[in-house]
């Protein structure tokens, strides 16, 4: 039975695609019987179009030209897909091993959300910095860096939701926030949180009991540190990949999904190491 | 299966370690009717003939001391002595206990109760204090918590307990490694301090046993670890009643008084300690 990635990469002045490139890779060097579909109206690096099973289109035009930050076509996911059921994951990550188990987990769910994220130390996030917001106006706590649907009643409404959200965030956070406004840019994670609220089906796709499926958050704010002056957390903890693709951050073992966030996390040396190892 | 507790005692020039430790064997054979061993470098049929039998075994070791670093020892706010340091022996725990489980502790651990029996039924071969909570209860001691602000998760040396199997001898041959390598190893986990601290190698040995994540290699030995720090002031123990001064927060030279009944705890200022067992 394959098991199905799909990743949303659309280049700024930074080149996701390659992000995304990096993300395949890691994926192929852990997990086997996978399928990958990048959607992308960007070109792909000949040498890394083997890594994807389908590259597609994003439909009905790219409606994030004008974005720095483009989530504005992250909705359309649901219908550019050519699988029935998918995870969806951010560029920004790695998988670190082998996660097919997690499927049939996910499989019970049509729509599903991680609503525990981790440090790299194994602890739990509880996010009093980045999610002020959703503690003060009670949205669920979902991180859409990692989310799996079925086609379905249930899942097409929530994009719907979503489609409706994301082209008019500024109304819908402003309800969402009590008629307060919390939000200078759209985010996924809000985005979602509102669809998830007005639809009323925390209960329905997420699981906060369990462990997994989760990752690795690297956001510097939620690692725990009494010393909170970093901007970047590679400032405070090393990174150290070796050439089996094991990665230590500072004293701990990473395992399960790396989400880095840093753009210069991703370097040549990285890319090499996971092309040497899958003889790209 | 025998069981019983294990203590490290070497004198300094001014902290007389096996006192404590006799004053700890009483206590133990009281409370949790096990015999107590003691591993030292001090001649104590000589020095405490008349307490000698409250040990199952002396053992006595030439180690003791060795590479002691020096540490600063207050007592309470406005006093205190750099004095030697020869704490470079939990490692050899192993080795040297005649019991086949056993609990190791520091002689400034006053016990007052029988939880600690608990561990001896307990599935898991090695048991330490991941958390403990100071009396003044408020306080929260940051580096308790974690080795380094960026690293592991800090564990209690104070108190053990270990059963003698192949796992724990590698752990603890794990930890005398890391005594060895001790500057390697404060460079790599990011803690300050140079003075060897059982504590810190401990809670780097337990890491990696773990694999270098968090895991259940280790257990959680039964109660609360109480403790008090060396700028608190014990200032009576009668029966299983501590009474102590506790420093008040940003306050120089004013104290609250606690008063401890039936818990075990960690008494930190050993010359206060020592004040009490003379009296």
């Amino acid at each position: 039975m394959t098991n199905n990635f799909t990743m949303l990469a659309q280049n700024s002045d930074f080149d996701y695609v390659r992000q995304a490139c990096l993300a395949a890779m890691s994926i192929h060097a852990t997990n086997k019987d996978v399928s990958i579909c990048l959607i992308t109206n960007n070109s792909v690096p000949t040498k890394y179009k083997p890594l994807f099973d389908h590259i597609v289109e994003i439909p009905w035009g790219d409606h994030a030209a004008d974005e720095d930050w483009k989530i504005s076509n992250r909705w359309k996911i649901y219908h550019a897909i050519p699988y029935n059921e998918t995870v969806v994951i951010d560029t920004d990550m790695l998988i670190l091993e082998d996660i097919n188990s997690w499927f049939d987990f996910l499989k019970n769910y049509d729509l599903f959300y991680t609503s525990n994220v981790y440090t790299y130390r194994g602890e739990l996030v509880d996010d009093n910095y980045y999610r002020k917001a959703f503690k003060k106006y009670s949205l669920p706590n979902l991180y859409s860096g990692f989310h799996w649907f079925k086609k379905s009643d249930l899942a097409h409404e929530f994009y719907t939701w979503l489609e409706m959200i994301t082209n008019n965030w500024q109304q819908f956070y402003k309800a969402a926030g009590n008629g307060k406004k919390f939000a200078l840019r759209p985010s996924m994670d809000v985005s979602a949180a509102v669809a998830c609220k007005i639809m009323d089906i925390e209960h329905l796709i997420t699981n906060s009991k369990v462990k997994n499926p989760t990752f690795t958050h690297m956001k510097p704010k939620v690692q725990n540190w009494d010393v909170n002056f970093a901007y970047r957390w590679q400032d405070r903890v090393g990174v150290y990949f070796d050439s089996n693709l094991s990665l230590k951050i500072g004293n701990h073992q990473q395992s399960g999904i790396f989400h880095y966030t840093e753009k210069d996390f991703l370097n040549n040396n990285l890319m090499k190491k996971y092309e040497k190892c899958l003889g790209i | 299966m025998t069981k019983g507790v294990l203590l490290f005692a070497s004198n300094n020039k001014s902290i007389d370690y096996v006192k404590q430790a006799i004053f700890l064997a009483k206590r133990i054979r009281k409370y949790m009717d096990l015999p107590t061993s003691i591993v030292t470098d001090t001649d104590i049929e000589s020095m405490y003939p008349n307490d000698v039998d409250v040990f199952d075994y002396v053992i006595y070791s030439n180690d003791m001391n060795k590479n002691s670093t020096n540490k600063r020892y207050a007592d309470g706010d406005f006093s205190d002595k750099t004095l030697k340091f020869n704490n470079k022996n939990r490692a050899s725990a192993y080795d040297l206990t005649p019991y086949d489980s056993t609990i190791v502790m520091d002689t400034d651990y006053i016990i007052s109760n029988d939880l600690l029996n608990n561990c001896f039924i307990q599935q898991k071969d090695l048991l330490l204090y991941k958390d403990a909570t100071h009396i003044g209860i408020h306080k929260i001691v940051p580096e308790f918590e974690k080795v380094s602000d960026t690293s592991v998760d800090f564990y209690w040396a104070t108190v053990f307990f270990f059963r003698k199997t192949e796992e724990n001898k590698i752990f603890f041959n794990l930890i005398s490694h890391i005594e060895e390598n001790y500057i390697h190893y404060r460079n790599m986990y990011q803690f300050k301090t140079s003075v060897y601290r059982n504590d810190f190698a401990f809670s780097i040995a337990v890491h990696i046993m773990n694999g270098y994540q968090k895991g259940n290699f280790v257990g959680s030995l039964p109660g609360t670890k109480f403790y008090a720090t060396d700028k608190d002031v014990a200032i009576d123990i009668k029966d299983d009643e501590i009474k102590i001064l506790v420093q008040k927060n940003k306050r120089l030279g004013e104290y609250t008084g606690v008063n401890l009944k039936g818990s075990n705890c960690h008494i930190m200022n050993k010359f206060s300690l020592e004040r009490i067992i003379d009296q």
